[in-house]
């Protein structure tokens, strides 16, 4: 029996992830992001849907405490001290090391950390499991397929059990029946880890399936301009893409882009 | 009138045929310097041109190997240094041989700065550096080490430049002692302290004329015409007016200069490098079996050969010389001053 | 067709070749009648090597002594160097030039003034290989060194790496394969250098190499032995090459696209 969803807050407690009248202006005068603000709640799955120079990257960056606002405020346990490992970041690229394999890539975030070995063999071995690729610790990257080497990146970022898990268009690069297989083992993933998820995609099908709540935003400047929360319970079933009430969400979604494309 | 005309031109075409000078090239060892002056003599005064030759002197250096010329049949006549040259190839099967030397003595010399406790030979194996350059890192120095006990670890490369000999006071430098002490008196104001190899054993000719033993066997009149007039172009030039040669040298080797050059002829003479033992009495260029011989045994001893290894027939033919060639040119000069 | 005999077969071919050049070597001086002071046969060469083979040997292992201790000095400080230069863009700015430098003075030219200004001739010798085979190692590994992947380094970031970290388990393993293509260079380089170094130094120091008796050949117009010497030089310079296309080989191997067997 499919477990209900977690519901999602309905008053706001303080959100695990936060941007503040947020500006983003590089040097050279590309103003990035404008005035951009958005919370996600711990526990939640939300998707930034936007065509690309939107600055969606930037505000997964900006989180993950890679990069710093021009104004505004940014909260994220990556920026505060702490222990880290919290923050989790999945990029459009597997981003493997390709002279380590499988097995060391995966075991890298708790070696920076200078976990005990014992503790990282476990750990390894258990995250590879939940990802499916049990049997190609010892591989390279090099002989495995493209999903098979986001699932790596996957396990990598899911190994240090953190908190929040930034993904940056990861499944963009993939075909299409891998990329819906990668999408309901990511819910598994997100449900069964209790991660806050915060999903960068310009795939509006993505968007709807994945998430609570699709933040819809536009390009120069970047900002937010839309929003629209998907009341589908999980586990959300294959079947549920080719209901009307999902092609309504897509329709809606679609709308929200053209409209922000044209007055952008 | 036809016959005529044509037995007229028949003439001198035959006879234009019998006057063509031979020509032929003759390569030496080095830049051109006073060490050369003889051959140039003879072909500026016109020694060679009586002689029936039209000789080309193609100059050697620093950088350049005139020797393999001389068997491959590119030059007719070759200048060597000494007669290990020679040794070498009567061991090695290259079908040259020597027809007569102009040199009595090797001025091959080690040089010294003064007051550094090297004025005697003994202590020249203790310097700590000897400049030395390739040929001689491979011949003599090779008899020095055995005979004399210089050390391989004191050896340095000489490039032919004087800076490190002139700025290490301690340092000892290979040179020709008719040469090198003038130009190091020039350039470090100093006269330096002159070793002549030959003092102490090595007792070789020098300035070797080499020729193909081809052109022995087939051309003897052509390599017997060389061999006189060089011979008398050395007499001259020791003893006559030297000055059309220098302008000649000078002209081949822009960096040398006439007063460097009359010093050289002096020391020449004082040093009896060339016109001295048996060429004193049987003409420039003379050579003996028995000398010979007896070089190439103190060789042997040194280890540079072994025994029996070349066929000193081989090595030199005493056809061409011995002959007081010259003689009577050197009367007249000097009975004239 | 497995291991051994597959590299037999492999190399059949190429040992043909070669065996066809020396039998036509071989008639060419016998039907032409060449002696052997201008060039001498095979039979003639393998006849020297034989009879000096001793005396060579001992210099042979001279001019790998030199070969090889000027590349090791190089590889020690062509990755210092650039290890230094990776840490302080400043002061790879001051001395890459002096570098440069280095790299195009003519080691012919320079060699008779180190001989000269340095007491000890082996130290002369080791300093001119050095100076031929030093700048590709450096160069390279500097590239190397800068050739991180930049979504690697913000991982590396994001888990709080140490410059140590960075260093030792992404910049190091990132810069190896370059560091490598440098490598095989210099190690054919160092040969050269160690060689010309000879050839101006003659018989000076206590012992000599190699090409100090193909000098010493010449000069006492001893042609046979003189190629003899010629056979080993050759002989050092393949294996060189061949020994660091192994090398590469097995660092490189599973996981990079230049030793990769497979078609791309």
């Amino acid at each position: 029996m499919p477990a209900p969803a977690p519901a999602a807050p309905t008053e706001p407690a303080a959100p695990l992830l936060a941007l503040q009248g947020v500006d983003r202006r590089y040097p050279g005068g590309l103003l990035a992001l404008q005035s951009v603000s958005l919370a996600v709640q711990a526990g939640e799955f939300v998707a930034l849907l936007g065509p690309s120079g939107c600055g969606k990257s930037t505000v997964l960056r900006l989180l993950a405490g890679l990069d710093e606002p021009s104004t505004g405020t940014v909260g994220a346990p990556a920026r505060r001290p702490g222990p880290d490992g919290q923050t989790a970041f999945v990029f459009q690229e597997p981003t493997l090391m390709p002279w380590a394999r499988v097995a060391d890539n995966v075991a890298l975030p708790l070696r920076l950390q200078r976990r005990p070995a014992a503790e990282v063999d476990a750990a390894v071995q258990g995250v590879l499991a939940r990802v499916g690729l049990a049997g190609f610790a010892r591989a390279w990257p090099a002989q495995l397929s493209g999903g098979m080497k986001m699932r790596v990146s996957i396990a990598r970022a899911l190994v240090t059990r953190p908190r929040v898990l930034l993904m940056d268009e990861p499944f963009a690069a993939l075909d299409d029946i891998t990329r819906q297989r990668l999408n309901d083992e990511l819910l598994q993933w997100w449900q069964a880890q209790r991660l806050t998820a915060l999903f960068v995609t310009h795939s509006v099908a993505e968007a709807v399936f994945l998430s609570q709540r699709v933040l819809v935003m536009a390009a120069r400047p970047g900002r937010v301009v839309d929003e629209l929360r998907i009341d589908q319970p999980y586990p959300r079933a294959p079947g549920w893409r080719h209901t009307p009430a999902f092609a309504a969400a897509c329709a809606r979604l679609s709308a929200a882009l053209q409209g922000a494309a044209v007055a952008g | 009138m036809r016959l005529r005309t044509t037995l007229l031109l028949t003439t001198a075409v035959l006879a234009s045929a019998a006057q063509a000078d031979d020509k032929i090239v003759f390569a030496t060892n080095w830049k051109a310097q006073a060490a050369h002056g003889g051959f140039y003599q003879a072909l500026v005064d016109g020694t060679y041109k009586k002689y029936g030759l039209d000789v080309t002197i193609q100059q050697g250096g620093p950088s350049v190997n005139n020797r393999p010329l001389l068997p491959a049949g590119k030059i007719d006549f070759l200048m060597t240094g000494n007669l290990l040259h020679s040794f070498d190839n009567a061991k090695n099967k290259v079908p040259t041989i020597a027809v007569a030397a102009m040199f009595q003595k090797d001025p091959q010399a080690l040089l010294a700065h003064p007051g550094q406790g090297h004025e005697k030979f003994e202590a020249l194996k203790n310097a700590p550096v000897a400049l030395i350059a390739k040929d001689g890192q491979f011949s003599w120095w090779q008899w020095l080490r055995v005979t004399h006990g210089f050390q391989d670890a004191a050896l340095k490369p000489y490039n032919y430049n004087l800076g490190p000999f002139l700025a290490n006071p301690k340092a000892i430098q290979q040179g020709y002692s008719v040469a090198e002490p003038i130009y190091v008196e020039n350039q470090g104001k100093f006269k330096p302290v002159v070793h002549l190899l030959a003092d102490h054993g090595f007792s070789t000719y020098s300035t070797l004329i080499e020729a193909r033993t081809e052109t022995v066997k087939n051309k003897p009149d052509l390599v017997q015409r060389f061999v006189d007039a060089s011979a008398i172009g050395w007499v001259n030039y020791l003893y006559g007016n030297r000055q059309a040669a220098a302008a000649a040298m000078v002209k081949d080797n822009p960096e040398m200069t006439v007063a460097e050059m009359e010093a050289s002829v002096a020391l020449m003479k004082g040093q009896g490098i060339v016109d001295s033992g048996e060429a004193a009495a049987k003409g420039i260029g003379a050579m003996s079996p028995a000398r010979v011989r007896d070089f190439y045994e103190q060789m042997v001893k040194a280890g540079l050969y072994k025994a029996g290894e070349v066929d000193l027939t081989q090595v030199a033919t005493y056809q061409f010389v011995n002959k007081g060639v010259g003689q009577d040119v050197k009367a007249r000069l000097t009975g004239a001053k | 067709m497995s291991g051994w005999r597959a590299t037999l077969g492999r190399a059949a071919l190429p040992v043909a070749v070669a065996l066809a050049v020396l039998a036509g070597w071989e008639l060419l001086v016998r039907a032409a009648g060449i002696p052997e002071f201008t060039l001498p046969a095979p039979s003639r060469v393998a006849q020297a090597l034989a009879e000096h083979g001793a005396s060579l040997a001992g210099s042979w292992w001279y001019t790998l002594k030199i070969t090889f201790g000027a590349l090791a000095l190089a590889c020690a400080g062509g990755v210092l160097i650039a290890a230094l230069f990776a840490l302080s863009p400043a002061l790879e700015r001051a001395l890459f030039p002096l570098a440069v430098v280095l790299q195009v003075t003519p080691i012919v030219a320079v060699a008779p003034l180190i001989l000269i200004y340095v007491d000890s001739t082996t130290a002369a010798l080791l300093l001119c290989a050095w100076i031929v085979a030093f700048f590709p190692i450096l160069s390279n590994t500097v590239i190397g060194l800068r050739a991180t992947d930049p979504q690697l380094r913000e991982l590396f970031r994001l888990y709080r790496a140490t410059p140590w970290q960075r260093l030792a388990l992404l910049r190091a393993p990132s810069a190896l394969p370059y560091f490598l293509a440098g490598l095989k260079i210099s190690g054919g380089l160092s040969l050269i250098g160690a060689v010309t170094a000879e050839m101006v130094a003659g018989a000076a120091g206590r012992e000599t190499g190699l090409a100090s008796r193909i000098l010493e050949a010449s000069f006492r117009t001893e042609t046979p032995k003189m190629f003899a010497a010629l056979v080993l030089l050759v002989a050092t310079g393949v294996l060189i090459f061949a020994g660091f296309n192994a090398l590469s080989r097995a660092l490189l191997g599973p996981w990079h696209a230049a030793e990769s067997s497979r078609p791309h």
